[in-house]
């Protein structure tokens, strides 16, 4: 298994984080957690991910709003987000690609999905 | 026109019943009717009143042409009888001087407006008399000489005025004859123009009233009958306006009032739907987060995660997320409609490969045809452009009508197939599976409903998937339908525009 590949999840349900963190943890990753967009930009910057996993639906922050953050941060620019919406409707892959996340991953994810596409993201160098 | 429509208000106005209307109208031309009638008879009173006087003047004429001619046969025999006196025949003519008299009295019955002149007469002819009566006397005494210088000195000059009277009366009656054909024929004429003048002026009067009374209540009908028709049409925004002061501005209240109503009610049962729609939208997405990491934890149970999964649980454990994806399904419909009725929505255009849409269906549903053994094939025209619309929504639309193909088939095949039309994409999803009635066509599109519930509970579905891909064809500027006969197999197709913008 890759290791050493910290990934920054954005989330505000704790049974989701458990799953990513089971299933991220089983996949040899180091996970690092954010529970809104705001807190999502402090930990992003103190700990610098090598990929963040970004729920849309948020409090106070939204994940399309955090992303445009991390994304106009010349520092934190370079880490590809994955934006993870509930169930899609038409136009949340256009408003996330808009944001500026790199992929985009609807809820009911299965994990072996959510595990190849980040992969894609984390097997080239950065 | 404009001051015809200006009566036609004006009758529209006036506060009284239609049919009282009607009845004055009606009355006002009996009434002109008979004053018409009443005209003409006292016109034909005068004329014929006119044409007495004319007899009568006539008969004026000829007394007076007679007493003209009787004056002056006895001025001739009296002369005569003076010029050859002998006493039989003075007393002859003395006689006939008195006679006269009496057609003078005669004359003076028909004679009222000469009354001084015929006075003027007698008192001439009582001297003349009287001057005569001396001369017969004179001769009669033999003063012959004596009686001659009466005669030229006083006889002769009375007998010249009488004859100028009687002239002269003769004269007035021929002038008066005249003047009363002349006031005839005047009273004819006016007589003509008071008769025409009032049945022109009853026919105008008439056709204006049937113009106005008629319009009056065909107008205010016309406009409650456009209002209705747009109300009809779901059309509630403006009311008739109609200037009626009868049955008929009543009636034009009445709808107004109602259609008022209506559009409360619809505005309180769109509210209603939308709210509907909302409340399905919010709760089914509140739904899904529980269900979501039931089958986040499953999976990764199913995954090993947490350790090596006893042979006997992995069937339960697959049962369970198996049915915990059909429940999501389930409720993904629910939002997919709900969120389309509340109008929330939109499509997400962007350039797509047919092949690679009918592909990714195909894709999706391949394993499921294998588990119950149907072939399934595709058909694509090669080289096709790329298409512009909402991919996602349209592979939605396709992949609903060969999910259900699939469901309701039990052995043959499922054919997906496209074929390209002028400027749109026919898809269509043929199968070998128990047909549709005809009677049930039309309501499969409609939410909620399904065919037989009792092969639908077998079955499993929303039966929200028609439904749903109706919409989003529909939202497309596409159309759906069936071909379908009971026992032969379904054939479901859709077209969708070639390129939206």
């Amino acid at each position: 298994m890759k290791t050493n590949k910290t990934i920054l999840v954005v989330e505000d349900q704790e049974d989701n984080r458990q799953i990513l963190r089971d299933l991220l943890g089983s996949a040899g990753f180091r996970m690092i957690e954010a529970h809104d967009g705001e807190q999502a930009l402090v930990v992003a910057r103190s700990q610098r991910p090598d990929l963040i996993l970004m729920d849309i639906q948020l409090p106070l922050v939204d994940g399309y709003e955090a992303t445009r953050s991390i994304k106009r941060d010349p520092e934190l620019r370079h880490i590809p987000v994955i934006a993870v919406t509930s169930y899609a409707l038409s136009g949340d892959e256009q408003k996330a690609r808009e944001a500026g996340c790199d992929a985009y991953v609807a809820k009911p994810y299965s994990t072996r999905h959510l595990l190849a596409k980040i992969g894609q993201y984390l097997e080239q160098p950065l | 026109m404009g001051g015809r429509d200006a009566l036609v208000e004006y009758v529209g106005r006036i506060p009284a019943p239609v049919r009282t209307k009607l009845l004055a109208a009606f009355l006002l031309i009996e009434l002109l009717l008979v004053a018409l009638g009443a005209t003409g008879l006292l016109a034909l009173r005068e004329v014929e009143q006119r044409g007495g006087d004319l007899a009568g003047l006539q008969h004026k004429i000829d007394a007076y042409r007679q007493m003209q001619h009787d004056t002056l046969r006895q001025l001739y025999s009296v002369s005569a009888a003076l010029a050859a006196p002998d006493n039989a025949t003075l007393s002859g003519a003395l006689r006939q001087i008195n006679q006269f008299g009496y057609d003078l009295d005669r004359v003076a019955f028909v004679a009222k407006d000469e009354i001084a002149l015929l006075g003027r007469l007698r008192e001439e002819y009582s001297r003349f008399i009287a001057i005569a009566t001396r001369v017969l006397e004179l001769n009669r005494a033999g003063q012959t000489s004596e009686a001659r210088q009466v005669q030229t000195a006083e006889l002769a000059p009375l007998a010249d005025r009488l004859e100028r009277l009687t002239n002269q009366l003769v004269n007035r009656a021929e002038a008066d004859m005249v003047n009363g054909v002349d006031a005839s024929r005047a009273t004819y004429e006016t007589s003509r123009i008071y008769v025409v003048a009032f049945a022109l002026g009853g026919f105008l009067l008439t056709l204006a009233l049937g113009y106005a009374i008629s319009w009056s209540i065909v107008t205010p009908v016309q406009e409650i009958d456009e209002r209705l028709n747009r109300i009809a049409a779901g059309d509630f925004s403006q009311n008739v306006v109609v200037a009626n002061r009868d049955e008929l501005g009543a009636l034009a209240e009445h709808v107004n009032s109602t259609c008022e109503r209506l559009q409360e009610l619809y505005q309180s049962l769109q509210d209603a739907s939308r709210h509907k729609s909302q409340f399905l939208a919010n709760m089914s997405h509140e739904l899904r987060t529980p269900l979501n990491a039931i089958l986040g934890f499953g999976e990764l149970m199913l995954d090993g995660v947490y350790g090596p999964v006893p042979e006997r649980m992995r069937a339960p454990l697959e049962r369970m997320q198996s049915n915990g994806k059909h429940l999501l399904g389930l409720i993904n419909d629910i939002l997919d409609l709900s969120k389309i009725e509340a109008g929330q929505l939109s499509l997400s255009l962007g350039e797509y490969s047919v092949d690679e849409l009918v592909r990714g269906v195909y894709g999706a549903v391949e394993s499921l045809a294998a588990e119950k053994k149907l072939a399934i094939s595709t058909r694509v025209p090669p080289g096709l452009p790329p298409a512009r619309g909402d991919e996602r929504r349209l592979a939605q639309a396709l992949l609903n009508l060969v999910g259900n193909a699939i469901k309701f088939t039990d052995r043959g095949e499922i054919a997906i197939e496209v074929e390209t039309n002028e400027d749109s994409y026919t898809f269509s999803v043929r199968d070998t599976g128990p047909g549709i009635a005809e009677a049930d066509q039309a309501k499969i599109f409609e939410e909620f409903r399904q065919v037989d519930g009792s092969i639908t509970k077998t079955k499993m579905g929303s039966g929200l998937g028609l439904a749903i891909a109706k919409r989003i064809v529909e939202m497309h500027g596409g159309r759906i339908w069936v071909d379908s006969s009971p026992g032969a197999g379904a054939t479901f197709s859709f077209t969708a525009p070639a390129r939206i913008n």
